[in-house]
């Protein structure tokens, strides 16, 4: 059996003294672009219950952002809304079956992402290290704030009620679930399965498995770089993040996640700052993060938090 | 039972006859970024039916050899992985690992990008043009360029994938065990009418938008049922099964089971990617003679 893991695991990531004001620079640049905003229906993907659209949005750098966007074909005049994150590799998904279940569904797909690389195409494997020595050009740094942006599309639709927004995701999708609730107060519920994207530097020492071992790849080449690299993503850590979600949120991980190190998991779990959190380990799970036993929950979790109030 | 086209043999025996007229004109380029003191990486660009230029990574271990190996043929997806995420980089000091991307993936995707979700009805209603007749061909390429590296043992040759494994598996002889996970291509009519999810959700919208062309689309799956390429499966093979109760489960496979005539292996999916993962690495490990394979499990999967 593979050894136990430290639920009190803490992670070396330290916060920049100038993280909030680097962030906040960051919004202000993005706030300056407008989103202009095209929506387009996708005949082959609508069905009887539910209409499928494709979304494009204007992010940071003018980079065009793709989503997919479904609805309920009956509901409500304003309707909760789900905004759906993507993992690493995964294209992202319609997310038909969160309008199933009632909600109005956003799927960003952020820059480098099929549909979403025209202007911005780093490659897999190659995102996570895409001018790591530099957090004003880091990938990530225009990555983020695709995600953020979603809540401002989701926002501006007459269809969407406002003050019922969950977020959620896996893997990488829970890593930005985390630094979208921590960056939009408009996020009212939020769910994070095995959250990427934390605890960078503690993870590629704890897991020597892909993307993580990006960055040692990088480093292996670039081993003079290790402080620099270290500085960039403590600006990009979820861990630092953490403190500033209010919302409600739950958190699934697995205690064999071979691709996200569990104790990163604990150390961000212990960090968030919201009063309403719950974290949900599944001995006995790798990357799926318990997810065939979890799902039911993040189910119940929602619909209490934003259907509830119809 | 599964209606085999009648044409099925020759379908197949023409697309590789396509593949065979042209040569595969491989380009070996080492990739110092990837590359560690136990392997190194290549990117190797090579041509398929078309023609048409693709990209793999080959990793080589350091040493001697001869090394087992291990084909990922392409996946359902536009990104290519050097070895599947969450497989610990050291697997690459014990196996040669090769992983193609078919047409439209990520780098061999100049000037075919395929949409995800959309690349599995592209072309559906025209069995002769169907996408997946050149990905097909894309797949046996890959598997044909690996058994030239003088590195490799061809005693041990391990395909893994979805139903590209088997297919490529039953349409060329090298592969001595497949780890084959159907998704695409087994009863794909008959099950997607009972699914939402995707990819088969895409047979779905294309029968429900296109409703003169659900006869066709039905008669071009049949050329690429498992069923009727088992039979020509010689390797060794484990499949994986969905969870019970789900499409793909144990149960669900049988007629599949039935129709190899290869040693099966059938590991019913236990809902969990350590659990799922730790026993194909077993399965291939002791296929392969590798026997210290705790030393290349990620870390979290250890003793």
């Amino acid at each position: 059996m593979p050894k136990p893991v430290p639920a009190d695991y803490v992670s070396r990531v330290l916060k920049p003294h100038d993280f909030d004001a680097f962030w906040d620079d960051v919004l202000r640049q993005a706030a300056a672009v407008p989103l202009d905003a095209e929506v387009v229906p996708d005949p082959l993907r609508t069905s009887d219950d539910v209409e499928v659209f494709e979304v494009f949005y204007t992010s940071l750098d003018h980079v065009r952002v793709a989503s997919w966007y479904c609805r309920p074909a009956r509901r409500a005049e304003r309707s909760p809304a789900i905004m759906f994150l993507p993992g690493y590799q995964m294209d992202p998904p319609i997310p038909k079956e969160w309008a199933r279940k009632g909600y109005i569904a956003l799927s960003v797909a952020p820059r480098g992402k099929l549909r979403s690389n025209r202007h911005f195409n780093p490659g897999y494997p190659n995102l996570l290290t895409y001018n790591i020595v530099d957090r004003h050009t880091y990938a990530y740094r225009g990555f983020y704030v695709d995600t953020w942006r979603g809540i401002d599309f989701l926002l501006a639709r007459p269809e969407v009620d406002g003050t019922r927004i969950g977020v959620v995701g896996s893997s990488q999708g829970g890593g930005l679930t985390i630094t979208t609730a921590a960056m939009r107060p408009e996020v009212r519920a939020a769910a994070a399965g095995a959250p990427y994207l934390c605890g960078f530097m503690d993870a590629i020492d704890l897991t020597h498995t892909y993307p993580y071992e990006e960055i040692n790849d990088y480093l292996r080449l670039h081993p003079e770089r290790r402080a620099e690299v270290e500085n960039t993503l403590a600006y990009f850590d979820g861990i630092n993040f953490a403190e500033k979600i209010a919302c409600p949120i739950v958190m699934n991980i697995g205690l064999q996640d071979n691709v996200c190190p569990p104790e990163t998991g604990y150390a961000l779990f212990n960090r968030i700052g919201a009063s309403d959190k719950q974290l949900y380990p599944y001995d006995g799970h790798g990357h799926d993060a318990g997810r065939s036993r979890h799902s039911a929950i993040v189910d119940r979790f929602f619909a209490e938090r934003l259907l509830s109030e119809r | 039972m599964v209606q085999v086209p009648l044409n099925f043999r020759e379908y197949w025996r023409e697309t590789l006859a396509s593949l065979a007229r042209y040569p595969a004109c491989p380009e070996f380029e080492p990739i110092p970024l990837r590359s560690t003191a136990f392997a190194t990486l290549y990117g190797v660009r090579l041509t398929s039916v078309g023609p048409y230029r693709l990209f793999g990574y080959l990793s080589i271990p350091a040493g001697t050899g001869p090394f087992p190996a291990i084909y990922f043929s392409p996946k359902y997806q536009s990104v290519l992985e050097i070895i599947p995420q969450g497989t610990a980089n050291l697997i690459r000091s014990r196996y040669i690992t090769f992983s193609l991307a078919g047409r439209g993936q990520r780098n061999a995707d100049t000037p075919y990008a395929a949409m995800f979700p959309g690349l599995l009805t592209e072309g559906i209603g025209d069995a002769t043009a169907y996408i997946f007749r050149s990905i097909v061909a894309d797949s046996v390429r890959g598997l044909e360029l690996l058994l030239t590296r003088r590195e490799l043992d061809p005693a041990r040759v391990v395909v893994v994938g979805n139903d590209l494994a088997l297919i490529t598996a039953a349409l060329m002889s090298g592969a001595t065990h497949v780890v084959a996970a159907p998704a695409l291509f087994y009863k794909t009519a008959e099950l997607a009418i009972r699914t939402h999810a995707y990819p088969l959700e895409e047979i779905n919208d294309y029968v429900r938008t296109f409703p003169a062309l659900a006869e066709a689309a039905r008669r071009t799956l049949a050329y690429y049922d498992l069923r009727a390429f088992a039979p020509g499966v010689t390797a060794t093979t484990l499949l994986m099964a969905g969870a019970p109760g789900t499409l793909f489960d144990g149960q669900g496979l049988k007629p599949l089971v039935n129709a190899l005539t290869s040693q099966v292996t059938v590991h019913e999916s236990e809902q969990s990617l350590y659990r799922d993962g730790l026993y194909a690495e077993q399965w291939m490990a002791a296929r392969c003679g590798i026997s210290d394979l705790q030393r290349i499990l990620p870390e979290h999967w250890r003793d």
